[in-house]
């Protein structure tokens, strides 16, 4: 049997399972692909008529103005910048110490195993509060920094569980036969344990990537002031709370009415769809790791 | 192998080392920019305490941060047309950050911190700002160095104080303007102009005739041209709209004015939780009726704002309660496809005709928010110069005209604006308010109010009467000629029926952080949204008993010690503002 | 069909501790290097700012410093359990979140398993970024979509069951409290379902092509094939997710309660962190708000360690 006939082939004896199994997929893709495809077509129609409603997949009256509105904003371009770098840089970093904390918890022989598994998980449940946070970046001087988007959240103990558990199904031959080759316990995790858990670096990875990539709270509570470090979100969240108002203080909203002819709903919609388009294109170079059958097989090597 | 796996990992070093360049690159930047000890005026603030005169000093360029509870996404860091004239009279130029979503946690980390910004503009959340001592006292900096705030603040001085124990003057009112009038009539209950047309235009005076019109229209008229149902009154209630859609008219159409959640009477002084007036079930008593009737919207306290709009801009509701600057999307939509006769006037209902309408209620100068200097303000004397420059006549005008030549001309020694201006303004709004940077700057220093003309004659503000009738569409014209009206506000009753408040406004009397009020008021608010919608949907026969466990359930919690504590800051503040 | 067996080294049996233990730990030295720096990151960015509980026992003044503030003991706290609001608060957030385990772990579970069996990559690939699109769409605007569709002003909830004779009249859904717990759920489904699968896919893909073979070879269904091998392998991932799910019962947030609430229903939809942040912050009671986050976090942890411990009892498997 040749490989791509392992790959490929089930015995055509699966075929209702088969027929069962498309159509619940597809019914769950219909019903999941409809708020994306209207929040679409929506942001591609003129704005008052979009506050007539009724719209579904498809504008009714074709417009680009909702867009334009976003790209009157010329800070976007900076903060487009800033959220790519924070994203390659904070992924990165967020991917290294994940991988390299879930490798010594994943050997069993380490002494401290037990001890940094339970530091780790209580720290996310356990917060301090917004205030002595604040406070301690204060004092770290991250006030006004692009290190503060990077450097606080690059442990992450959920995400050195998820590695764990990928870990934990490395047989451990592997790993044997490399300490016998003579080499140490860095090199084995950064040759040989890395490349072979690729899916869960991925997905690790995305959630990293998306994480960062829609960040804009800690922009606005520490690089509020700073133009040159804004966030590609946090530009569009203020553009967005301008248009609306959350705040109960509706006694000054007569005074603060800024002359707007674009409906703060549909520029909403155009947001949303913005922001998520890159993620969108990123993710199919990222989908290969979840597809079965593509990772393991090196247990031979 | 070996070499295939260098790639990555070079990749991987570069990035990083370029991440942890920037980070400490962009520290040192940001550190720089912002903090207030790198700018050069320590000179500044030695010179001779005399005011008026722009002496050559005040030109030395300072940097000034702020901060505001407030957004403006159209801020364009003073290189608008309007923030170099600013800087070039001045020499100060402003490094702003606006709140974003839910101001109140930002302000409350900024006083936590203890490393405040130059300016801070922080509307209700000041006492937080107090309390960490972070603003100064400008009491004597005023006196000294503001001629024209003075001025403009002339006999309302005490207004200005922060409590009776606390007599420091810690804001500049800046929102309230000193003589402000109103001319938009945006509340009341509005009808569709087709309502009122067909039967023929009726007064419209009571809740009674409010409701007639409602009923005839509708028994006419069941159905819209698609088949849907018409909508009788429908209400928008989520979250702070209940506020302006369900309670606050509540007690505009019983002869209650606004004073929050309270009622004062105005002979006595006596405050009441408003629900607590008899003549208020009576009211919510008549939105259960109209409920039973069929004439309200079932969906009223469910639907959602976007869901509330898009009904509105299908045409089918008749009637609402509501301001304007909350359904204007909806009604919006329904002018731009020139459904003009399904558009809404206003008229001052109230629940009979021994109460008139209160939204015109005078108060006076309110005081309230503003703008405070805080305590690491590198040159306060300087700052309120600049503030003092935007409270003069010339700053008033700069920035709410503009350039002469450019945003207007004089002509004849009127102020006018050229047509393409004003069809920018309307068009092109964001566009235009980020290079000329109108509106950017009006709440930045106190300032005159809509209707007050200066030296010259001309109004201040662009805000006034002759302007909004021009807005008006032929459909609404008509109407109100029929009701004998030129503007909505002629319909409702003026100022001068009614006493004037020497309170000015209950509700933004600073309330100090230790006090139990906060907490008791979040109570009632919580049991008083729950009740209401539930009596006003009740069947009629319940009203009363569930009326009735409503406001034994507020007693429980407290709402008269809530009244106590509110009686005594307002006569606090009678204290304080009397003399 | 087994899962493969076991073969990573059980922990050394506790020799003479002193010399044993420093040589077990020079041997381990690299494994320290790894793992050092990181712990000392958390503990100043996660454990330092604790400090800032004691302000739950403290009257906060933004003035005065830690040291010159009152104490008043245990006082938010009692004000906290004296709150009836707080025990109705709770049994909301407990409710929601159950329905939210069970349901967000059976149906991700379950989606994934289907994807799987799929050969076709195309179809695949493109179902899966499909069910992922509504994490992107944020609640506000996913609120306002399930608005309209149960509104009984052509909803099209409402419309279908009439049209299929079920109901005679629209119901208002968002109106009664009862079915309002339901409706959290299944919109949190319909938008997080294809996200939290991605997991489980990855694991999915972890599994070895062998074992397959093999029981493809015994003639195992599709089913038994998804019961025996693909499931057990992923199972470690399962029980780890699971029990920090588990350590997460209360702290669901409130953003999707909030947005798809309304004052007719406030009785089933304020939760926890929404009481938090009405009576707290939003008010400046910094104190209260600290006293219910420290409430939050202790909970949490006796959550975390009795799933944890339960875990390790009955399937071997634990987070520590």
């Amino acid at each position: 049997m040749s490989a791509r006939s392992i790959r490929r082939g089930v015995p055509r004896s699966g075929g209702i399972v088969d027929v069962l199994i498309y159509t619940i997929l597809i019914v769950m893709a219909i019903i999941t692909l409809y708020p994306f495809l209207n929040v679409l077509a929506i942001s591609l129609n003129d704005s008052t008529d979009s506050v007539r409603g009724g719209i579904t997949i498809f504008p009714r009256v074709f417009s680009l103005q909702n867009y334009k509105a976003i790209f009157t904003y010329d800070t976007l371009l900076t903060g487009f910048k800033i959220s790519l770098l924070r994203t390659v840089v904070g992924s990165l970093l967020g991917l290294i110490s994940a991988s390299m904390l879930a490798y010594t918890l994943a050997r069993r022989d380490f002494q401290g195993r037990r001890f940094v598994s339970l530091y780790l998980a209580v720290t996310m449940y356990v917060t301090a509060g917004l205030i002595p946070f604040y406070i301690l970046i204060k004092d770290l001087n991250m006030m006004n920094t692009f290190a503060v988007y990077v450097l606080p959240g690059i442990v992450s103990a959920f995400n050195v569980f998820v590695v764990r558990s990928f870990m934990d199904g490395i047989p451990y031959e592997v790993q044997e036969s490399a300490k016998m080759d003579g080499a140490n316990d860095f090199t084995i995790y950064w040759r040989i344990i890395l490349p072979m858990t690729k899916p869960a670096l991925a997905t690790i990875g995305l959630f990293l990537a998306v994480g960062q990539w829609n960040a804009w709270f800690d922009t606005y509570l520490y690089n509020g002031s700073s133009e040159h470090l804004t966030t590609l979100q946090y530009e569009l969240v203020k553009v967005l709370q301008s248009t609306t108002n959350n705040s109960g203080d509706y006694r000054s909203m007569t005074v603060n009415r800024a002359a707007s002819t674009v409906s703060p709903d549909s520029v909403k919609m155009a947001i949303t769809i913005f922001v998520s388009v890159p993620i969108l294109l990123v993710y199919p170079f990222l989908q290969r790791y979840f597809v079965k059958g593509l990772t393991l097989g090196s247990v031979k090597g | 192998m070996a070499t295939k796996r260098k790639w990555p990992s070079l990749i991987l070093s570069a990035t990083l080392f370029a991440g942890l360049l920037a980070a400490c690159s962009g520290g040192n930047d940001g550190k720089g920019a912002s903090s207030p000890s790198a700018s050069p005026s320590a000179s500044g603030s030695s010179s001779s305490p005399e005011s008026a005169s722009p002496s050559p000093e005040k030109l030395e360029p300072l940097t000034l941060t702020y901060y505001s509870e407030d957004v403006n996404p159209n801020w364009a860091n003073m290189q608008d047309d309007l923030g170099k004239a600013i800087t070039e009279k001045t020499g100060i130029s402003i490094k702003a950050e606006f709140a974003v979503g839910d101001a109140e946690q930002k302000s409350a980390l900024i006083a936590a911190s203890g490393d405040y910004p130059d300016l801070i503009m922080a509307k209700t959340s000041i006492s937080k700002f107090v309390d960490a001592g972070a603003v100064l006292d400008l009491t004597d900096l005023i006196e000294q160095h503001a001629p024209n705030i003075k001025k403009l603040f002339e006999g309302q001085m005490n207004r200005l104080k922060y409590s009776k124990t606390d007599q420091a003057i810690y804001v500049i009112p800046s929102y309230d303007g000193i003589g402000q009038q109103y001319f938009e009539a945006g509340g009341g209950m509005q009808l569709q102009h087709r309502v009122v047309k067909e039967l023929g235009y009726p007064k419209i005076r009571t809740v009674q005739d409010f409701e007639n019109a409602i009923k005839a229209y509708l028994a006419k008229h069941p159905k819209d041209e698609n088949g849907n149902p018409n909508v009788g009154l429908s209400l928008i209630a989520e979250d702070w709209r209940m506020y302006i859609g369900v309670t606050n008219p509540a007690f505009l159409s019983t002869g209650g004015s606004d004073d929050g959640e309270y009622y004062v009477d105005i002979d006595t002084h006596e405050v009441t939780y408003h629900f607590r007036r008899p003549i208020e079930k009576e009211y919510f008593r008549w939105l259960n009726h109209m409920n039973a009737e069929g004439l309200l919207d079932k969906e009223s306290f469910v639907q959602k704002y976007d869901q509330y709009k898009a009904k509105i801009a299908t045409g089918r509701v008749l009637g609402l309660i509501d301001q304007k600057w909350d359904f204007d999307d909806g009604q919006k939509a329904l002018k731009a496809e020139g459904k003009m006769d399904q558009a809404y006037g206003h008229y001052p209902v109230t629940l009979s005709e021994e109460y008139k309408h209160t939204a015109f209620w005078p108060t006076g100068f309110t005081g309230g928010s503003g703008i405070a200097i805080s305590v690491d303000n590198p040159d306060p004397v300087r700052t309120i110069k600049f503030l003092d420059y935007l409270a003069s006549d010339e700053g008033q005008v700069l920035v709410n005209w503009g350039i002469e030549g450019k945003h207007y001309n004089m002509e004849n020694g009127k102020r006018i604006i050229p047509a393409d201006i004003a069809e920018r303004r309307l068009n092109d709004g964001i566009n235009f308010q980020k290079e000329s940077g109108l509106g950017n700057y009006n709440l930045l220093s106190a300032h005159y109010g809509d209707g007050v003309k200066d030296p010259s004659g001309n109004y201040y503000t662009q805000r006034f009467p002759e302007q909004l009738i021009s807005d008006y569409s032929e459909v609404e014209k008509e109407v109100l000629s029929a009701y004998g009206a030129t503007i909505w506000k002629d319909l409702f009753p003026k100022e001068d029926e009614f006493k004037l408040k020497p309170w000015g406004a209950l509700w933004n009397i600073p309330i100090p952080s230790e006090s139990d009020l906060v907490v008791l008021e979040e109570k009632l608010k919580n049991i008083t949204w729950k009740r209401i919608p539930e009596a006003i949907l009740a069947k009629p026969e319940q009203f009363d008993a569930l009326w009735d466990k409503y406001m034994q359930e507020i007693e429980a919690a407290g709402v008269e010690k809530a009244e106590q504590l509110r009686q005594e800051l307002l006569n606090e503040r009678l204290a304080l503002w009397g003399s | 069909m087994k899962a493969m067996p076991d073969r990573r080294p059980a922990a050394e049996p506790l020799a003479p501790i002193r010399r044993g233990a420093l040589r077990r730990a020079f041997r381990n030295r690299y494994l320290y290097l790894m793992s050092l720096p990181f712990i000392a990151w958390a503990f100043v960015f996660t454990y330092l700012p604790l400090w800032g509980w004691v302000m739950a026992f403290q009257k906060y003044s933004p003035k005065l410093s830690v040291w010159e503030r009152d104490w008043v003991g245990f006082d938010n706290f009692r004000t906290l359990f004296q709150d009836e609001t707080f025990y109705l608060v709770m049994r909301n957030t407990l409710a929601m979140s159950f329905m939210a385990l069970i349901a967000g772990f059976t149906i991700p579970i379950v989606f994934a398993l289907l994807l799987n069996e799929v050969k076709n990559m195309a179809f695949k690939k493109t179902v899966q970024t499909i069910s992922y699109l509504p994490h992107f769409v944020s609640w506000a605007v996913v609120a306002g979509i399930v608005s309209k569709m149960l509104s009984t002003d052509n909803g099209a909830v409402n419309d279908l069951l009439m049209a299929l004779g079920i109901l005679d009249e629209p119901i208002q859904w968002l109106a009664k409290g009862k079915y309002f717990w339901g409706i959290v759920t299944l919109s949190d489904v319909w938008k997080e379902t294809g996200w939290n699968a991605i997991i489980y896919l990855a694991a999915m893909a972890g599994v070895a092509p062998e074992l397959y073979e093999a029981a493809k070879v015994d003639g195992a269904s599709r089913l038994r094939q998804m019961w025996h091998i693909t499931l057990p392998g992923i199972r470690p991932t399962i029980i780890i997710l699971m029990i920090l799910s588990i350590g997460n019962l209360i702290n669901i947030g409130f953003e999707k309660q909030f947005l798809l609430g309304n004052n007719l229903v406030v009785d089933y939809s304020k939760v926890l962190d929404l009481y938090a942040l009405e009576y707290g912050i939003k008010i400046n009671r910094i104190s209260f708000a600290t006293a219910i986050n420290m409430f939050n976090s202790v909970v949490a942890i006796i959550l975390l360690f009795t799933a944890n411990g339960l875990f390790k009892r009955f399937t071997k498997e634990s987070v520590f």
